[in-house]
């Protein structure tokens, strides 16, 4: 099992796939931490909560690690590597294992990278502007934990994603309109429902404390559940199932 | 003799197309076997069936007395190449290789043998998307090849390549079955891989129509000559005399039904005629093979 991990990080590594992705997170980090930092009036920072929400890019650096994971998957698909994938790994439970964990890996460094990123130059820019960050070593600590685990579990629920719709633009679109536009909706129309969303359920991990959010130990199982879920879908979907 | 592969009644049946049907063979260790049949006469469904791809609607494939999928570490044993073009075009060769070869347990330094092996060493670090078919082809046949295998199972592995490279792989070929090692090829040019294998399977709308030595197969239908002469007309009443029928052919020559080349020139010879061409007829076993589908249709 170790080996096929050890495969799958490989094919993370070796197409232009994940280090596009990578740099279009880092681009986007540096935009919206640059932009909002610079720009806000120094009132939108004032308390904690704020400051939470300034410094948890959790949402932004989770997409690009979901798409990561997608990609993996689908783009086996796409080029037909799932035959000698399978061929040389022909339990397809263990494959998909191994691309879970790949996934959660992968998404992990993102998640440090962006992070790293993040807290850098927020920190220095707001620090510049003489704003006093408010936030408890606590509050710090779980922001970037709770960031990374759930950074993670996005890589992990892409790789779900990617075995139930196996097409990189059908999943790609998937994903985008998922966390973009039906669980802010879900959230804004029916907050009871819409918290359950793994978006939700990752700022409410992270110690966010917006209305109707889940407290972060029963995010944090939520954000497991929807990768455990995605994950069985994928299987029960893959196990079976003839390779064209 | 070791029995590396046994398919006993295989069937596919995919909504109402019956893609193969019923479908049963054994392969020994140490032969070359083509597998053979037209478009869409179920070759690669067979093989997709033998190596776990598709799971058979009934009947039971084994390879070293196991299905595929329970073998431990099947790439070490069986190498397969079902589609030339299974690469990720961004990646490089040497990459897919790695990738495939980590999987399996199979070290860097096996990766960069078998990419001389197949003579893609220059290239195994560019990425695949420059590479032209026949490169695809052979680094198909590496990842094929990482695990040292003992059978390999090549889907139309000639397709796209020209005459050196058909060469190329003929020999390959010949040479890793030298030992006891086990070769399943499919193709839907009998001529192709006449040079190459020992016997044939051939099917036709998923069933087998034939299971032969490649020799009993030329000689069952009779192999066709061509011979051409300054003087037809008689070498058609020395043939004639031998019982054989010679057809004319354009200029000078006949064509010879029944008969070795061997056999022909000896007759010709015994007559007293002068003989300036005689050539077994390549595309007579191509006839062969036509006729044998074609029975399967009818
Ligand atoms: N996934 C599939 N779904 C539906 N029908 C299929 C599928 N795969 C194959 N078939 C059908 O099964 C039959 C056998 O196809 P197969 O690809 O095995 O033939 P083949 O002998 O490999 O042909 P070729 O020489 O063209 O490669 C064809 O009628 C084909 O249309
Ligand atoms: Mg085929």
């Amino acid at each position: 099992m170790i080996r096929q991990v050890k495969a799958e990080l490989l094919k993370v590594r070796s197409t232009r796939t994940t280090i596009g992705l990578l740099l279009g997170m880092i681009a986007l980090i540096l935009l919206f931490t640059l932009l909002t930092g610079l720009l806000a009036t120094a009132s939108s920072f004032a308390g904690a909560e704020n400051q939470r929400q300034f410094f948890s890019l959790s949402d932004l650096a989770g997409v690009f690690s979901a798409l990561a994971g997608v990609m993996l998957v689908a783009s086996e698909y796409r080029y037909g590597t799932m035959r000698p994938t399978i061929l040389f790994t022909p339990h397809r439970s263990q494959v998909l294992a191994a691309k879970t964990a790949a996934g959660a890996l992968a998404g992990f460094a993102f998640g440090v990278v962006g992070a790293a990123i993040g807290w850098a130059l927020g920190y220095t820019i707001l620090t510049g502007r003489g704003i006093t960050i408010v936030l408890s070593s606590g509050d710090i600590s779980q922001l970037v934990l709770g960031g990374l685990a759930s950074v993670a579990l996005w890589g992990a629920i892409g790789i779900g994603l990617g075995a139930v719709i196996r097409n990189q633009v059908g999943g790609v679109i998937t994903l985008l309109a998922w966390g973009f536009v039906v669980n802010p909706l879900l959230f804004g129309l029916l907050p009871s429902v819409g918290r359950f969303m793994p978006s939700y359920a990752g700022d409410a991990l992270v110690g966010l404390t917006t209305n109707h959010l889940l407290s972060p130990t029963v995010g944090g199982i939520v954000l497991v559940g929807w990768t455990a879920l995605l994950a069985a879908a994928g299987l029960a979907l893959t196990a079976k199932r003839d390779v064209g | 003799m070791t029995r590396v592969v046994v398919a006993d009644s295989l069937t596919k049946r995919f909504g109402s197309v019956l893609a193969v049907d019923g479908l049963s063979f054994v392969l020994e260790a140490g032969t070359i076997t083509g597998f053979l049949g037209p478009n869409g006469a179920g070759k690669t469904t067979t093989l997709r069936m033998l190596l776990g791809l598709a799971a058979p609607t009934s009947g039971t494939a084994l390879l070293f007395d196991r299905p595929y999928a329970e073998l431990e570490d099947p790439a070490l044993r069986i190498g397969a190449v079902l589609e030339a073009t299974d690469f990720h075009p961004g990646r490089t060769g040497r990459d897919h290789l790695r990738m495939l070869g980590q999987a399996a347990g199979v070290p860097d330094s096996r990766v960069d043998e078998v990419l001389r092996l197949v003579e893609l060493a220059d290239a195994g670090r560019r990425r695949v998307k420059g590479y032209s078919l026949g490169m695809r082809q052979r680094l198909g046949l590496a990842a094929a090849l990482l695990g040292e295998p003992d059978l390999l199972v090549l889907d139309e592995p000639a397709n796209g390549l020209d005459p050196e490279g058909v060469r190329w792989l003929r020999d390959f070929l010949r040479a890793f079955a030298s030992g006891d090692r086990t070769v399943l090829i499919s193709s839907h040019v009998l001529a192709e891989v006449a040079q190459t294998v020992d016997q044939v399977l051939i099917i036709s709308r998923g069933r087998l129509v034939v299971e032969s030595s490649l020799e009993d197969l030329t000689s069952r239908v009779g192999g066709a000559v061509r011979v051409r002469s300054a003087q037809p007309e008689r070498l058609v009443a020395a043939l004639a005399h031998e019982e054989l029928k010679a057809i004319a052919s354009g200029d000078q020559a006949l064509v010879v039904h029944g008969a070795s080349s061997e056999r022909v020139g000896e007759i010709a010879f015994a007559a007293g005629i002068p003989v300036h061409e005689l050539v077994t007829e390549g595309s007579s076993l191509e006839e062969i093979f036509l006729e044998l589908t074609a029975e399967g249709e009818s």
